[in-house]
């Protein structure tokens, strides 16, 4: 039986966010009529950058809604696209007549809900974009489904569009940096045990002490695959080893690395795991230029991490080190 | 007399929007249960709660034609979540669409159906015979299309129409699903009808009655 921090599941989402807003009152706001989170002082004359998902995800993404990164933030229900409307209201509410990009996610329900907004947005005269996030390794099958899930490198074209649309670009500008970063960037994530949904009493899938589970996603689903339980260094390397495969980051070049916790793992964990991308990235002669560690793009409370690499471009490196100030990511 | 240019009944889309409200709110137990053999039985729970938010926009702005009424069902239904929620919202916001008076012509509904299935698939990709909505809207929407045009009546269309839906949605029974979320349970749903292409045809039943002032007979879908 797993005990949770929990007034009625069903009041959760709505209650976190009027925490989190408690708590930033100077960064964000929780409109609970619309179901949106925006910047408690809305940026002017700026492309906006609208974002969202369901929730279960914490902190994102109303914990990047800020200075230098979103706008607007769409929580779902835990798990579940927000509506058409929820994410129709939030788009209305980024824009400050330059337009406004949609991240969002590749999952079903995420696609058809920002398309729909996208397109009553267009009734309104409000230009959007969207930018479709599918990073996940794990889902990289041929097989004419629903292709790559979205999940940690969300992050990474959260915080470069918000400094590039801070910066000013314009709205194609923001939008094609966006596609180049989730175009380029691969996460591979394993979990040690299944996070539990609200109100739940057990985990969504089990795992046995000697297992991992590889490839899993951020929705409680299974991975890929059960590989024996390892030491650190192993697991990690477990996840770096095709990431590069994938990429092929030749020698001497540079990476952005995310060490991302899924919701249940501990930073120390996190930090003996983001010793071993060094290491394992610098046996191979490649650099991490800029690196984050800690659980941003979360599973409930899974006990797993995911490793994201993006390749350094040379103009991608200013705009991540901009200036960002949300509740959950501020440098 | 071409029927092509008849406008629909006096108060249409009211009577309509009432016709759905009812057998909905009604029905919402039965369509739950073909989904729970099917896929993930909440498809009842969102039709009646689309229906719900679709009556509370109707109570706080009473509508004054055939679109306003169409589009409180429109929005009702985007502000619902899952799959098929957004697709009718969809759906809707094209029949909202059609008319240019008060109420459509037979022609400009035809031309609102044609363009509700057109969205749907645009978004949804399903094709006739994926045991979806499509399977009920699409002989509906090319049954008034291939009849516009003739001495027959519009009420006499709409019930041809109804039923043609009905017909497409109960041919779903014997399909394998291709699109949607009983296409991940496969074999299990054999022999179920999908419970998107039952809620579309009860639309157009509904429709079908508002027209001559009657009701849904929606007792096919228990047989």
């Amino acid at each position: 039986m797993r005990r949770q921090i929990l007034n009625n599941p069903e009041d959760l989402v709505d209650e976190a966010l009027e925490g989190l807003a408690l708590t930033h009152p100077s960064t964000i706001a929780y409109d609970r009529e619309a179901g949106i989170v925006k910047r408690a002082h809305p940026a002017r004359d700026k492309v906006g950058l609208v974002s969202g998902g369901g929730s279960g995800h914490e902190p994102l993404h109303a914990g990047f809604v800020g200075a230098g990164m979103l706008d607007v933030a769409v929580p779902g229900a835990v798990f579940a696209s927000p509506t058409a409307l929820q994410v129709h209201e939030g788009t209305i509410a980024a824009d400050s007549g330059r337009g406004v990009v949609q991240i969002v996610k590749n999952y079903t329900g995420d696609v058809l809900n920002f398309r729909i907004a996208g397109e009553l947005a267009d009734d309104d005269a409000v230009r959007t974009e969207v930018v479709l996030v599918d990073d996940d390794l794990a889902t990289d099958t041929a097989d004419g489904g629903p292709g790559r899930r979205g999940t940690a490198a969300v992050l990474a074209v959260e915080k470069i569009c918000g400094a590039s649309a801070e910066a000013g670009a314009e709205l194609g500008e923001v939008a094609e940096l966006g596609r180049r970063v989730a175009r380029n960037a691969r996460t591979l994530s394993l979990a040690l045990s299944a996070g539990t949904h609200p109100g739940e009493t057990e985990p969504a899938f089990e795992l046995g002490a000697d297992e991992v589970e590889l490839g899993v996603g951020i929705h409680g689903e299974r991975g890929t695959g059960r590989v024996p339980f390892a030491d650190a260094d192993a697991l990690t390397e477990l996840l770096v080893e095709p990431l590069v495969a994938e990429l092929g980051p030749a020698r001497g070049s540079s990476v952005i690395a995310i060490v991302n916790g899924l919701g249940g793992t501990c930073p120390l964990e996190l930090s003996v795991a983001a010793r071993a991308v060094h290491r394992s990235l610098a046996g191979r002669g490649i650099a991490v230029a800029r690196s984050l560690v800690g659980s941003y793009v979360t599973s409930l409370d899974m006990h797993g991490m995911s490793v994201t690499l993006l390749p350094a471009d040379l103009d991608l490196l200013p705009l991540w080190d901009a200036p960002v100030r949300t509740p959950a990511l501020t440098w | 007399m071409n029927n092509a240019d008849i406008a629909l009944a006096p108060d249409f889309g009211h009577r309509w929007v009432d016709a759905l409200l009812e057998t909905f709110l009604g029905r919402a137990d039965e369509l739950g249960d073909l989904d729970r053999r099917s896929g993930d039985g909440d498809f009842g729970t969102n039709i009646a709660s689309a229906l719900r938010r679709a009556q509370r926009n109707i109570d706080a702005d009473r509508p004054q034609d055939y679109a306003g009424w169409l589009t409180a069902v429109s929005r009702g239904f985007l502000g619902t979540g899952g799959t098929s929620g957004p697709l009718f919202g969809m759906f809707f916001r094209e029949l909202s669409r059609c008319a240019a008076g008060a109420e459509p012509t037979l022609a400009e509904f035809a031309r609102g159906l044609a363009a509700g299935l057109a969205t749907v698939q645009r978004y949804g990709g399903a094709e006739v015979g994926h045991k979806t909505m499509v399977d009920a809207i699409a002989p509906a929407a090319e049954l008034l299309e291939s009849q516009l045009g003739s001495n027959d009546s519009p009420d006499l269309l709409l019930a041809r129409a109804a039923q043609a839906a009905v017909d497409g949605a109960r041919s779903t029974a014997d399909l394998l699903a291709k699109r949607g979320r009983a296409s991940y349970v496969g074999e299990v749903a054999r022999g179920v009808i999908d419970p998107g292409a039952a809620a579309a045809a009860i639309v157009l039943q509904a429709a079908a009655a508002a027209q001559v002032g009657g009701r849904a007979d929606t007792s096919w879908l228990s047989s």
